[in-house]
């Protein structure tokens, strides 16, 4: 056998480019369908999962996959916004519950999830140091971010203005980080989550600024009329909720006017879940519900359609590239027939001589087969989360 | 503060009639009820607390820790008082805007409780509020709505039937319980209502001055025609607050200053120089120093038997 082997290794080192080429053919071959399915049927199971453990989404009418995407997710572009009234009139009946998602700014390249305290409990999010949110302008977050950032409980964090070139818009808000979760191995380690009123700053509908009816105050007031106040632009507004000046941060308007981008909903009962449904059927609503469940699942299903045209078509290009592999073999043979009987001639039993040759070809096989499997487990371990990046047109 | 009459009695039986049935009623609602099972409830004002407990009775642990002396409305919880509050099993809040606080802090939304959201359409906006106008927004108003929402009882029993609710959605299997406390209760709150009605109807259009604008929905539950100033019970008389009574009464008979607490001997003998009586209605918005919500609402009503009796005496 020893010899057989001696024989083998240096009939590879003889014929290396050749044997590479080979290899890299019948690796791929292998590797091609199984990796697709490998790396879809992993995907499946990590989108399905987040969105299995989400009962109902309610959002603005429009595309349900970017609702549902972005509300699980929040690294795609936020779906369009729908009053906060809205999100109020489930909380009219006591079989549901919900939860308020705010997705539409971002700290860097993490999201800012503006939400209530309840979402930690729903997701089991844990603090793992520093304290959970408290005031106005407090966010926590999540591990990942911290590793990045390279921050700790008591350090700050700025918003990313929604546009540089919008002078007039919103103000970026220095956020107080009160917390770091534990990791949790979802997007929520990614994210950084603050009470929706303090995304409701970001959106310029709450503000904190120095009392108008100050004395000191009168290089900035135009007019002072009775209880109307008219002041320039002098006016300084806070970027940061400190303690000091917390109590001047104030609401405009009526919040149920103030929008969100979705609100997770939690029906007690079926009966309950069906009559949410039918609620939301009327044309004159403004806002859908979906089941993030049916929308992942279709998705999945064009996946999975666009992943057995792949299969085939790979197939076809394999069997074709296993019959130029075998005619390799066979033109191989018969250029070395003359090398045969000179192996034969010197003493060479035929039986020998055949397993030289059959062990030349089974080694070529089984290093091609041992390139596919490393590709293969390389790809259930890191490609759901490639796919799931190309899916939600970020890094997952 | 005002002498009683041998006809206050036709209101003040019924009165303790109503207390000592409630007084019958707070019967132990469970005699195994441990610490451990305490409903912890945490509220934003006297009133919700009182409403909480006599509904609840010992299957709950009230969390109301604003100080005495200090309006709930205005008060504003450290870090710790915010964590407790975060704590409880159920967060009553009075909702219409009151206590601003809650702007400013985060609590959980599933434990939180708007104990006026049945009643937001028989919301009333305060009568005045500071507009200003800066930046680029223009012109805004800070102050919306009165809040004061308890001072019309029928309202009080719809925040108390939320109490209830919100209890029971808790301890379901102790809802018959809940149930007949909450009915007490409401029974009591409904005999307030009739009394005071009974008492207004003795003089209907007669307007009433108020020391502090907190009392609208008071005023419109009994249709009183009501003249609002900002006077403080404690604040000592001068030549501004003189000047401010001459111009809000001008044109009207108002005789009679209902303040929030007692105010100033001082002020008390300035106003009736001017021809104004002083008496006390008290909001209750904070725990009171002596009895609970219903005898102070008791005293209350007692107070303003002079003011629509005009045969009684003055102060």
């Amino acid at each position: 056998m020893k010899d057989i082997l001696y024989m083998v290794g240096q009939y590879i080192r003889h014929h290396r480019v050749k044997t590479i080429i080979l290899v890299l053919s019948i690796s791929l071959i292998i590797y091609l369908p199984s990796g697709l399915r490998v790396v879809v049927n992993e995907s499946a199971e990590s989108l399905i999962s987040r969105a299995g453990s989400t009962p109902l989404i309610l959002g603005a009418k429009g595309s349900p996959l970017e609702l549902v995407l972005n509300s699980l997710y929040f690294d795609t572009d936020a779906p369009e916004s729908f009053p906060y009234k809205e999100y109020l009139r489930l909380g009219e009946s006591p079989e549901i519950s919900a939860i308020p998602l705010h997705t539409r700014f971002r700290a860097g390249e993490f999201p800012i999830v503006g939400t209530s305290m309840d979402y930690f409990n729903y997701r089991n999010l844990t603090v793992a140091s520093g304290e959970n949110l408290v005031f106005l302008g407090d966010c926590v977050i999540g591990f990942r971010v911290a590793e990045r950032l390279g921050l700790e409980p008591g350090d700050s964090l700025i918003s990313t203005p929604s546009s540089v070139f919008n002078l007039a818009g919103a103000y970026p808000l220095m956020m107080n980080v009160q917390g770091i979760l534990a990791p949790s191995g979802t997007p929520d380690d990614e994210s950084v989550f603050v009470d929706l009123k303090t995304a409701w700053i970001m959106e310029g509908l709450a503000h904190g600024h120095e009392d108008l009816q100050q004395d000191g105050l009168n290089g900035s007031v135009l007019e002072r009329e009775g209880d109307n106040i008219i002041a320039n632009a002098s006016v300084a507004e806070y970027n940061r909720v400190t303690e000091s000046n917390m109590q001047s941060f104030h609401f405009h308007g009526d919040p149920g006017k103030f929008p969100i981008t979705a609100a997770l909903v939690f029906p007690g009962n079926q009966r309950a879940a069906t009559l949410l449904e039918g609620r939301y059927l009327g044309e004159e609503e403004v806002v859908h519900l979906v089941d993030p469940v049916e929308v992942m699942e279709e998705l999945l299903g064009t996946i999975i359609k666009i992943q057995n045209y792949m299969i085939t078509g790979i197939v076809i290009i394999g069997l074709s590239t296993l019959a130029t592999t075998v005619l390799v073999f066979m033109l191989s043979l018969r250029l070395r027939k003359k090398e045969i009987e000179t192996m034969h001639k010197i003493g060479g039993a035929r039986r020998r001589i055949r397993a030289i040759l059959v062990s030349e070809i089974l080694s070529v096989l089984l290093m091609g087969a041992l390139i596919s499997l490393i590709l293969t487990t390389l790809t259930a371990h890191f490609g759901p989360a490639i796919l799931k990046g190309i899916l939600l047109g970020g890094g997952a | 503060m005002i002498p009683i009459d041998m006809r206050h009695y036709r209101f003040i039986l019924p009165v303790l009639l109503v207390l000592i049935a409630g007084c019958g009623q707070k019967q132990p609602a469970s005699e195994t009820a441990s610490q451990d099972q305490l409903l912890s409830v945490a509220v934003v004002n006297y009133p919700l607390a009182f409403f909480a407990e006599r509904i609840g009775q010992d299957l709950v642990d009230i969390l109301f820790p604003v100080p005495g002396g200090t309006d709930p409305a205005y008060w504003v919880p450290d870090k710790q008082g915010v964590t407790a509050f975060q704590s409880a099993d159920i967060i009553l809040l009075n909702g219409a805007g009151y206590a601003e606080w809650l702007n400013t802090v985060s609590l959980p939304g599933s434990k939180t409780v708007n104990t006026s959201q049945s009643i937001s359409s028989r919301l009333l906006m305060e009568a005045e509020g500071v507009t200003h106008s800066h930046g680029l927004e223009g012109e805004h108003e800070h102050g919306n709505l009165a809040f004061t929402t308890w001072l019309d009882p029928r309202l009080a029993i719809e925040q108390a039937r939320s109490v209830y609710e919100a209890i029971t959605r808790e301890i379901p299997e102790r809802e018959a319980i809940f149930a007949d406390h909450f009915h007490a209760l409401e029974q009591e709150l409904m005999s307030m209502d009739a009394m005071i009605e009974e008492l207004v109807s003795r003089d209907p259009g007669k307007t009433l001055i108020f020391s502090h604008p907190v009392y609208q929905y008071f005023t419109a539950r009994y249709g009183i025609p009501a003249l609002n100033l900002h006077w403080e019970p404690d604040q000592v008389w001068d030549g501004q607050m003189a000047r401010e009574l001459e111009q809000i009464r001008h044109g009207t008979d108002a005789a009679w200053m209902i303040w929030e607490d007692e105010p100033l001997p001082e002020t008390v003998s300035r106003l009736r120089e001017l021809g104004v009586e002083s008496t006390v209605f008290s909001p209750c918005a904070n725990t009171p120093d002596a009895g609970d919500y219903l005898e102070v609402m008791k005293q209350n009503i007692e107070n303003l038997v002079p003011v629509y009796d005009p045969d009684l005496g003055t102060r």
